[in-house]
């Protein structure tokens, strides 16, 4: 009786019917474990998501003319290190850690003067504006600088720079808040000294 | 200042974040090639099997040093043998009376009897090979033989430890400054 029922069931279809649910990975996860399994041309991409991300970061710590090398070596060595992740979705916080850490390094090595080319001056012209503003933000707390250049330079968003640095939300809102407010005024005392 | 603008680049635009957004955007980093060099080894995930053989290893080890240890502990037999003879010997040697099933008291009154029939050992015993030991203690009190006179010095020597006792209890508390104790109550036991 009970077997009648099953296969009436089977055949009719009265139960739910449940698809095999897959486990949509994020994208980087995938990367990773594709490059440890040995596909080592996905790392490029990798490097093409997350480069503005350590490029912000360093650009809030280190000079500008140096950044774009740090930012090469920066995944080199990541790419070298890339076993040692544990938790393929922290490789975001990860590398921006290698990138912090490098930051420091760089000033402890004593590299903070660099010969300034006529070829890299000129390569590399922003406004003077923008190299200002960059310095002042420079000279804001550890926490803000991070955060404000991601937001204003890198262009991201406050959700994007949370997922990306592993802060919680609630403190890039607040980075972002209290970072723009001191700027502006530091701004505004520059404008007055100017005039 | 527009918050929601500042944060996730949603609700009405802020004209002085655009403005910077504008200004610093020029440091923007721009896209280039990752050149990465030939020499680079790149180190993949163990496998499960690597793992397991590490781990494996380390376990066989572990063993290897127990046993290791554990053959090269220094020994040391007592050097003294217990004489065959001896009275406690003779005392286990001895028949041991047979008691009837039947005359079991308890059993004979359809009582079941509470204590097992089987004695288990408590601790096991240990595996080397001495050649006599004398684990069982005569802590069976034996009733005294003592004649009256001898009762009475000992009650003498009794109460006079008692006495000593009392006196140095009561130097003890007024050295300490404590209150001191009732001695009334104590009377009956000084005499």
């Amino acid at each position: 009786m009970l077997e009648a029922e099953a296969t009436a069931d089977m055949l009719l279809m009265t139960q739910p019917f449940s698809a095999p649910q897959i486990e949509e990975q994020p994208v980087e996860v995938m990367l990773v474990k594709a490059v440890l399994a040995g596909e080592r041309d996905r790392f490029a991409r990798l490097y093409e998501m997350y480069a503005p991300l350590v490029h912000g970061i360093l650009l809030a710590r280190v000079p500008r003319d140096e950044v774009d090398d740090l930012v090469q070596d920066i995944f080199l060595h990541a790419l070298k290190k890339l076993h040692t992740l544990r938790d393929p979705k922290a490789f975001a916080p990860w590398i921006a850690m290698i990138a912090r850490n490098r930051a420091m390094d760089f000033y402890r090595s004593s590299r903070e003067t660099v010969e300034v080319t006529e070829q890299m001056a000129i390569a590399r012209s922003p406004s003077r504006t923008a190299k200002e503003i960059l310095d002042l933000i420079r000279q804001l707390p550890d926490a803000y600088r991070e955060t404000l250049v991601l937001r204003f330079v890198e262009g991201m968003t406050g959700p994007e720079i949370a997922t990306r640095t592993g802060l919680t939300p609630a403190s890039v809102r607040v980075n972002l808040h209290r970072g723009t407010k001191l700027l502006r005024e530091r701004m505004g005392t520059l404008q007055n000294r100017e005039r | 200042m527009n918050e929601n603008y500042l944060w996730d680049r949603s609700g009405e635009p802020d004209p002085e974040v655009q403005n910077l957004e504008q200004i610093l955007g020029s440091l923007r980093y721009q896209p280039r090639p990752l050149e990465i060099p030939n020499d680079v080894v790149l180190r993949g995930i163990r496998p499960f099997f690597t793992k397991l053989a590490i781990a494996a290893a380390i376990g066989l080890i572990a063993i290897a040093l127990g046993l290791w240890v554990n053959f090269n502990r220094p020994r040391t037999v007592p050097a003294v043998v217990a004489k065959r003879d001896s009275p406690t010997d003779q005392k286990r040697n001895a028949p041991q009376p047979q008691i009837a099933p039947n005359d079991n008291p308890m059993q004979l009154a359809g009582i079941k009897d509470p204590t097992p029939t089987k004695i288990q050992k408590r601790h096991r015993e240990p595996a080397r090979t001495l050649v006599a030991q004398n684990k069982s203690r005569d802590t069976a009190i034996r009733p005294s033989t003592l004649t009256p006179q001898e009762l009475a010095e000992k009650e003498q020597v009794l109460l006079a430890l008692r006495l000593v006792s009392a006196k140095l209890n009561l130097a003890q508390r007024k050295t300490q400054g404590l209150p001191q104790l009732n001695i009334i109550r104590n009377q009956h036991k000084i005499g």
